[in-house]
């Protein structure tokens, strides 16, 4: 008690000091009064407006839209706080409650024409505008946006991809207007990743014309699925296909789960997944068949086949082909999931900056003022490059959405593989982020109406779902070795994957690398090309090594799991900086190149010093690597000026951030605790 | 304080009295409705920057002479200087108003705005920024611009925006007139007084001696009373303008209104209706998109944006509305304005992405919004 009363009597002497210190007007001593960042920053250096353009991309007014369809609607939970409204879910609220909200929130955004042309819509506005609208539902609440993907992209998506007209003219409107919910059963307790190893078995009777749905084991119920606890009446369901004994392998079938009164259909049982860590929103559950009876023209058809008398017809002979046709639609999903990723981490580090540029702690000079947070150069190395690695992911989230728009069977291959390595790294990197501007709000970080805290859960499935990180990113070292050993076997140049760059001379890196150097676009994207291109030369010595030992391919794999990692992280980082490097150039703004390229060069430089590879593999000699830790200080300090306009440039409503990005003196007063 | 005894005219344009530790301003231009001209609205700024630096100054009281607060900017004066060339003079009487609604937005002590009559487009700019709004029987708000080719400013997509569901939305994109009960019922007002208590009200806020704003709400209170919508009110109508007016585009809201229609005959939608087809199609896509973009941002921004798009409205380069819509209104007056683009359809989302875009012209200079470094929370956030 008495340290209590010590430490009171020093914060108030402290306190009151700075009141004499300053003039007497309403302006309290700066430590404790708010002061807008607004006001008390710099005038920004380039224009705002222009750069959210920039990075939002596309469907502004849409975007814009749908906020305030959002913000105007009680269902969102307005709150004021420090006299501003902020909508958030209520996470205080059971997890039924959270997942009933999130169907009235579903509800009232159909109502309002949000979903108008997400499945009858053609071409790439309509998809780019599904994009968007997704990404502002987001950034209000990713358990929401869960639960509309799984409807949507991945129901909606697999009756696109795996079915044929019969299907689309059945099920596309009815689900674009919500008169059946879809939900996606593939994952089983026993199988995630690995989807052809699913036990759930569907078997053709030909007397019946029906295939029959069965769980034959506990290891086989379907697990995590999003939506079925509570609310989807239908489930596309991947099941091994069996016909008169011979096993052809996944298929996908429609099955109703329940009737429109939400009563569970017979032959049918299922169980919820419980609380979860995050995403309570969304109602996840577990299903078992019973011998299932269902017609054949609920067999998803696009890719094979059955006859009424039990032949089965497939256009695509080898099953590994087939079985890689039947993943596409989480390609739309890990597109939407890595975009997402992105926006989380905008939103955190927008409420963290703001903070820092408001919160002041400690004075460095006797009696003088405390220093703001964002004025410490180390907060400025905790937030700064995690703001430099946004941007180039942003542009990159940008790029990949292009990209898989431009879908055709000869960029299958390239939108497997970026996609795969954009979800491991973004959705990595917004979790990482949001722990350090969890930590660097302090206690207010641990408030979850300040979002940061509670976005750390809501995000957590990210690195699982959709296919877990570590398997993604060995996949796409496995499609970079292929790609390899094509190019070697036929000797041909490297055309695919953005490795073209193989076919050049191997790039030099200067002996000393001084500042100029190191911010040059064309040393920054050497040195990221020499680790792809020395990793993927490794990877191949490797895995052929332990071939010649007599492993087979896939255990060559196993083992070689350090450098295959080393390589798809280089992969991803190389593509990124690639995009971020076009966006650059396509800007013409002389203001918005000069902080882009800034932002750019952080990027960069933060990768060179934290992926221990650079050293390792000596890309980079220890003079090189100090040389490079004190560039990344020099530019931390060079954009924090322009911190406040590059978390204003993300186009995040105030409302969508929270009280300690604004007032947070007057959100936390008495006045406020009265009200 | 500013010098009171100018030798111009334009100190008479305001009325300045003192009582005990308040100040009433008068607006003076009873024959124009008290329309804003630049004397006016430069008077008024002036004594609002002095009065807040004046210690001894604890409220302020703005009321209109006559049968109006204040029926708008003096747009015939606007009009005026830029046929004759002068559009600069246009832009700069913009550029004053909007400062003056600013500072009245983050203004540091109570304003009280009586609002007995007229109050329209830069009157509401002069009100529903400060503290206090008290409307009475003879109130009659409207913000008439998409009528007359221009779009609500004067930081109306900042407070439009704040009304409750889409009700903004109509009644900026249809120029609906309110009465005082529909102003306090949406929140454009904060009291509503019979106006045969004014001159009550106004002594016991003088006496009240003080710049809390909770005590001289509880003093406004003292007087007023809350008043019944009358039957046909447009609040009453809130569904369905929340149904139709949050719609994407335009376009999307009148489908929504005629579809309504379509269900039942009713009077209320086709007036509506008429209104959204008698405006400017560039005005309703421009109000639409400021309103949508207001929403989610602060009085700043608004105001830079509103003033930015003044511009362009008076350099004419993109289309000529605002001038046609002032002949046929304000000058001619044959109410028959000859929009071009004619038609919703015809206005691109690339016309209106120029008007919203970043201004290359060198003569262009952005609003200079003065730095108020003091702004107490509850100054900025009234809506």
């Amino acid at each position: 008690m008495e340290k209590v009363n010590f430490r009171t009597q020093i914060l108030s002497g402290h306190l009151q000091n700075h009141r004499h210190a300053t003039t007497a007007t309403i302006c309290a001593s700066p430590c404790v009064s708010y002061v807008p960042p607004e006001v008390s920053e710099q005038p920004f250096s380039f224009d705002v407006a222009s750069m959210r353009k920039l990075m939002d991309g596309h469907n502004l007014g849409d975007r814009d839209w749908l906020f305030n369809l959002m913000v105007q609607s009680e269902l969102f939970n307005p709150r004021l706080r420090g006299g501003k409204v902020f909508v958030a879910p209520d996470y205080n609220q059971s997890m039924e409650q959270q997942r009933e909200m999130t169907m009235k929130r579903i509800e009232y955004l159909l109502d309002r024409g949000v979903f108008k042309g997400w499945l009858t819509g053609k071409g790439p506005e309509a998809e780019m505008k599904k994009f968007a609208l997704l990404e502002v539902i987001e950034i209000f609440d990713y358990a929401l946006a869960i639960k509309i993907g799984v409807h949507f992209l991945l129901w909606g998506g697999a009756i696109q991809c795996f079915g044929t007209k019969r299907h689309h003219d059945e099920w596309l409107s009815a689900t674009e207007n919500y008169l059946i919910k879809g939900c996606f059963a593939m994952t089983e307790l026993g199988h995630g990743s690995n989807v052809q190893g699913i036990e759930t078995t569907a078997t053709y009777e030909a007397n019946t014309g029906e295939f029959v749905i069965n769980t034959p084991f506990e290891s086989a119920q379907k697990y995590w699925i999003g939506v079925a606890a509570n609310h989807a009446t239908h489930a596309v369901v991947f099941s091994q296909l069996n016909i008169d004994g011979n096993n052809q392998g996944v298929h996908t079938f429609i099955t109703q789960i329940r009737d429109e009164n939400g009563n569970i259909y017979p032959n049918i049982r299922i169980a919820d997944c419980g609380h979860k860590i995050g995403l309570n929103g969304v109602d996840n559950g577990r299903i078992w068949f019973d011998n299932l009876h269902i017609p054949r023209e609920n067999l998803l058809n696009s890719v094979a086949d059955v006859s009424p008398d039990g032949k089965y017809l497939s256009a695509i002979k080898d099953p590994e082909q087939r079985f890689a046709a039947f993943l596409a639609p989480l390609t739309s999903g890990r597109v939407a999931i890595a975009v997402s990723a992105v926006y989380s981490a905008k939103i955190s580090l927008a409420i963290a900056i703001r903070y820092a540029l408001t919160r002041r702690a400690f004075s460095i000079t006797a009696n003088g003022p405390e220093l703001l947070l964002l004025d410490y150069p180390s907060h400025q190395r905790r937030l700064l490059p995690l703001l430099a690695k946004t941007y180039a992911m942003s542009f990159a989230g940008n790029y990949l959405k292009l990209l898989y728009l431009k879908r055709s069977p000869q960029l299958i291959k390239t939108i497997h593989v970026v996609s795969s390595a954009f979800k491991a790294t973004l959705t990595w990197h917004n979790l990482r982020t949001l722990q350090e501007c969890r930590e660097a709000c302090g206690g207010q970080g641990m408030k979850t109406e300040n979002r940061i805290g509670q976005l750390k859960g809501e995000y957590d499935a990210q690195p699982t779902f959709e296919g877990d990180n570590y398997v993604l990113m060995q996949q796409v070292s496995k499609a970079l070795l292929a790609e390899y050993v094509a190019a070697k076997m036929r000797n041909k140049p490297f055309k695919e994957l953005g490795l073209e760059h193989m076919n050049r001379s191997c790039p030099v890196i200067p002996a000393q690398l001084i500042s100029s150097t190191l911010r040059n676009t064309q040393f920054q994207n050497d040195i990221f090309c020499l680790r792809e291109r020395d990793l993927l030369n490794r990877f191949a010595a490797e895995v052929s090594q332990y071939r010649a030992q007599g492993e087979s391919k896939e255990s060559a794999f196993v083992v070689s799991y350090q450098v295959a990692e080393d390589l798809g992280k280089a992969f991803s980082d190389r593509a990124i900086l690639q995009s971020a490097i076009e966006a650059e150039n396509n800007v013409t703004d002389a203001s918005l190149k000069i902080i882009l390229g800034l932002l750019r060069s952080l990027y960069v430089l933060v990768m060179l010093e934290e992926d221990a590879a650079f050293l390792r593999y000596e890309y980079l000699s220890t003079d090189n690597a100090a040389a490079v830790r004190k560039e990344v200080a020099k530019l931390c300090s060079e954009i924090r000026p322009q911190a406040l306009a590059l978390v204003s440039s993300f186009g995040i409503p105030d409302a969508f951030l929270s009280p300690i990005a604004f007032d947070w003196v007057a959100a936390n007063s008495w006045s406020a605790v009265e009200n | 304080m500013a010098s009171i005894s100018s030798s111009f005219g334009e100190t008479d344009q305001v009325l300045v009295e003192e009582k005990s530790s308040a100040k009433i301003f008068t607006l003076n231009r009873p024959k124009q409705l008290n329309a804003a001209s630049f004397q006016m609205v430069s008077r008024l700024l002036d004594l609002f920057l002095a009065c807040e630096d004046d210690p001894s100054v604890k409220l302020i009281i703005l009321k209109g002479k006559g049968r109006a607060f204040c029926a708008g900017g003096d747009v015939t004066a606007v009009v005026r200087d830029i046929t004759q060339g002068n559009w600069r003079l246009g832009a700069n009487f913009f550029g004053r108003e909007f400062i003056l609604n600013y500072v009245m937005a983050t203004y540091s002590k109570p304003q009280v705005s009586i609002l007995n009559g007229i109050v329209m487009g830069g009157g509401a700019g002069v009100s529903i920024h400060g503290r206090f709004r008290v409307a009475t029987e003879n109130s009659l708000f409207a913000m008439p611009e998409t009528a007359l080719g221009l779009f609500p400013d004067v930081g109306a997509s900042y407070f439009l925006s704040r009304l409750p569901g889409f009700f903004g939305e109509y009644v900026g994109l249809i120029g609906a007139k309110l009465d005082g009960a529909e102003m306090l019922a949406c929140g454009l007002a904060t009291h509503f007084v019979p106006s045969e208590k004014l001159s009550l009200l106004e002594d016991a806020l003088c006496k009240a001696d003080s710049n809390d704003p909770a005590i001289i709400s509880a003093t406004i209170s003292e007087f007023s009373l809350v008043p019944n919508l009358k039957e046909r009110s447009h609040c009453h109508r809130l569904n369905v303008i929340n149904k139709c007016f949050c719609r994407r585009t335009v376009e999307e809201i009148i489908l929504a209104l005629e579809r309504e229609a379509a269900d039942k005959e009713d009077e209320w939608i086709s007036s509506t209706l008429q209104s959204l087809k008698k405006a400017s199609p560039t005005s309703l896509k421009i109000s639409l998109r400021l309103i949508r973009e207001g929403r989610l941002q602060g009085i700043v921004k608004c105001l830079v944006r509103e003033y930015g798009l003044v511009w362009t409205v008076m350099r004419g380069e993109i289309n000529k509305d605002f001038f046609e819509g002032c002949r046929a209104i304000l000058l001619d007056k044959d109410k028959n304005p000859k929009w071009e683009p004619s038609k919703l359809e015809q206005v691109t989302e690339d016309m209106v992405d120029r008007y919203f875009s970043k201004i290359n012209d060198e003569d262009w200079e952005d609003l200079d919004l003065p730095r108020r470094s003091n702004i107490p929370p509850h100054a900025i956030a009234k809506l």
